[in-house]
């Protein structure tokens, strides 16, 4: 009984996942990810694979917005600074715990992503990605800007905000507070896992929903989807509030773990540009692009060119800057040569493959068959 | 009552006058052919119709309603559906998927035939037009021809009661012209009460077909009635064929 509803469990899971190159791709990468923390419990890579998961979501709801339905914002550090500062001047001011701040954040995001998206989606390609563009500049200059500073904590930030998981969880369980230091960032970072694999899940989801359906239509010909009877602004509004929801929530959820909120948040160079690049990276438009993309971004980044800054002619503030050049050029040599990205380069070649094989067996099957004739 | 009245339609760009006073009635159930030389504003016409462009005077009705301006998409969803004369697919969809956007409009949506999902409907208008061999095939892989009837599946696909075709035979050879004359016309008696408007530049393929035949030339009317009249008519022909020496 029990045997052949695993069993059907298991063929329908083979057909939908195993068959599916993304989504094996995927499947793997998690898994890996998994078991990541238990193969070395180091310190330093669990904290920077953490925060690589953070700007996978982001790069993943970029990439719905964007790869999905053409239209292009280079404004999303905007929803990532809203979702963060929500949970933090609700935590100052009325003092609550981040998991309800979190969720009143997410809402704040909901409700602000409308209102941009409407007047901002009146205007069209580079247009559009230019006023996006000023959206965070805005915000973060209101923030700054001098007379209200003691209410928005300035460049100085908010700060601490109470972590998602505290230290007292562990303690009162038995371990000492010395013992429970590691814990928590172990619990953080399945935590920030978890939320990526939901995340991308849905987002995965949506993007292949008829709704997903609808939004390749806007960017493949907007004129034809009207053509076709599609209220156009109303779906356009809809991605763009899925992806400002999505980001607001990864914001939310990164200031509670980072404890302090400042204008790096809503910064251009640190959080918008990047994420572009991510998605490049990895391959627009396909969800699971941004998210290897990301990873291979933060390898490179941590890895290899963190080594560099100690180079002589540079400065580390120099070097930050010159870092973004340096795959600002990896992408444009990227974009001309896969075009795709590096993820949809290899799922592509494993259809390729597939094919192929089929192709054998069907060459070896006609060979059979033709020698069989003969020899009647 | 007609089921599209077009009083007075003017559209001028700047100094030129694309559109000058027209004004014409399709019935229901009819098939009626527009015809011009190039330039003379058919296509303009067309997106005044269908709402892709404000006509500078005039109105359009549509079953008694003044549905002059409206957006593009509630005009689709008051029933009149058009096809492109560049075919414009969405070339990152399959073909099936392509027809399926029109599907998930309110109009497409209705929920006429219980029984039926999405995707049994999109197949079934896929074989109407002869497409379902290639129903997963992204749409950037499919021929021009193909295109010409994948532009038209996805207009039958909301249900219309007018169909404007612009150009349908553009850039098809006599086979394809043919296979689509045929569909149009068995379309044409399968929907009695549904008009169809035809915008042609090949006259023999649109002249087979149509009830009733609107010339237009650089933006006015100049003649109307049946085909074999309009064969006759000395304007028609001088538009045409150019004044006799």
């Amino acid at each position: 009984m029990v045997a052949t509803y695993v069993k059907r469990a298991y063929s329908s899971f083979a057909a939908h996942v195993f068959d599916v190159p993304p989504r094996l791709l995927a499947l793997l990468l998690f898994i890996l990810l998994l078991f990541c923390p238990l193969v070395k419990p180091g310190q330093s890579i669990q904290l920077i694979l953490r925060d690589t998961f953070f700007f996978a979501m982001l790069a993943v709801s970029w990439d719905l917005l964007v790869g999905r339905t053409g239209q292009i914002s280079l404004g999303h550090a905007l929803f990532f600074g809203i979702g963060a500062y929500g949970t933090a001047l609700l935590y100052q001011y009325l003092a609550l715990p981040p998991w309800i701040t979190i969720p009143i954040a997410i809402l704040i995001g909901i409700s602000v992503a409308p209102l941009i998206g409407l007047p901002c989606l009146r205007v069209k390609g580079p247009y559009l990605a230019l006023v996006t563009m000023a959206l965070p500049l805005i915000l973060s200059a209101v923030i700054k800007y001098g007379p209200i500073t003691h209410i928005t904590g300035g460049e100085m930030g908010i700060g601490p905000l109470p972590p998602l998981i505290p230290t007292e969880l562990f303690q009162r369980i038995g371990f000492s507070y010395r013992e429970s230091l590691p814990l928590v960032e172990l619990a953080n970072y399945y935590l920030a896992l978890v939320l990526l694999f939901v995340f991308s899940v849905v987002l995965y989801k949506i993007a292949n929903s008829k709704t997903g359906m609808i939004f390749v239509s806007i960017l493949d010909d907007e004129l034809a989807s009207k053509a076709c009877g599609i209220n156009v602004t109303r779906y356009k509004l809809m991605a763009f509030t899925i992806s400002g929801l999505f980001a607001t929530m990864t914001g939310a959820f990164y200031a509670h773990l980072v404890t302090i909120v400042n204008p790096w948040f809503l910064s251009l160079m640190h959080i918008s540009f990047p994420t572009i690049i991510r998605t490049f990276l990895g391959g627009i438009g396909t969800i699971y692009g941004p998210l290897v993309g990301t990873h291979i971004y933060f390898i490179l980044d941590r890895y290899v060119l963190e080594k560099m800054v100690q180079l002589p002619f540079l400065t580390y503030t120099q070097w930050t800057y010159t870092r973004l050049l340096i795959f600002a050029a990896i992408v444009i040599v990227l974009i001309i040569k896969w075009p795709r990205g590096i993820a949809r380069f290899v799922t592509d070649k494993l259809q390729d493959l597939e094919e192929a094989r089929d192709l054998d067996e069907r060459g070896k099957w006609i060979w059979k068959t033709y020698k069989k004739k003969k020899m009647e | 009552m007609h089921l599209l009245e077009v009083e007075n339609l003017t559209k001028r760009f700047g100094g030129l006058t694309a559109v000058n006073e027209v004004s014409f009635h399709v019935d229901e159930g009819e098939l009626v052919g527009i015809m011009g030389p190039n330039g003379a504003g058919k296509t303009t016409l067309f997106n005044l119709i269908s709402g892709f462009l404000r006509p500078t005077s005039g109105t359009v009705k549509f079953k008694g309603e003044n549905i002059t301006g409206l957006a593009p998409h509630k005009i689709v969803n008051k029933g009149i559906a058009r096809t492109f004369q560049i075919v414009r697919p969405f070339r990152h969809l399959p073909v099936i998927a392509n027809v399926m956007v029109s599907l998930k409009s309110p109009r497409g949506a209705r929920k006429i035939e219980w029984l039926k999902t999405d995707e049994r409907k999109a197949l079934d208008l896929l074989e109407d037009v002869g497409l379902s061999e290639l129903m997963l095939e992204p749409a950037e892989n499919v021929g021009h021809g193909d295109l010409k009837r994948l532009e038209m599946a996805r207009a039958l696909a909301t249900e219309p009661d007018l169909l404007m075709l612009d150009e349908p035979f553009g850039g098809l050879n006599p086979l394809e012209t043919d296979f689509l004359t045929k569909s149009i016309l068995r379309m044409h008696l399968d929907e009695s009460s549904r008009g169809i408007v035809i915008v042609e530049h090949k006259l023999y393929a649109l002249m087979k077909i149509v009830e009733r035949v609107i010339v237009l030339h650089q933006g006015e009317k100049i003649a109307e009635g049946k085909p074999e009249e309009i064969a006759k008519n000395k304007k028609v022909i001088e538009v045409y064929m150019g004044k006799e020496m």
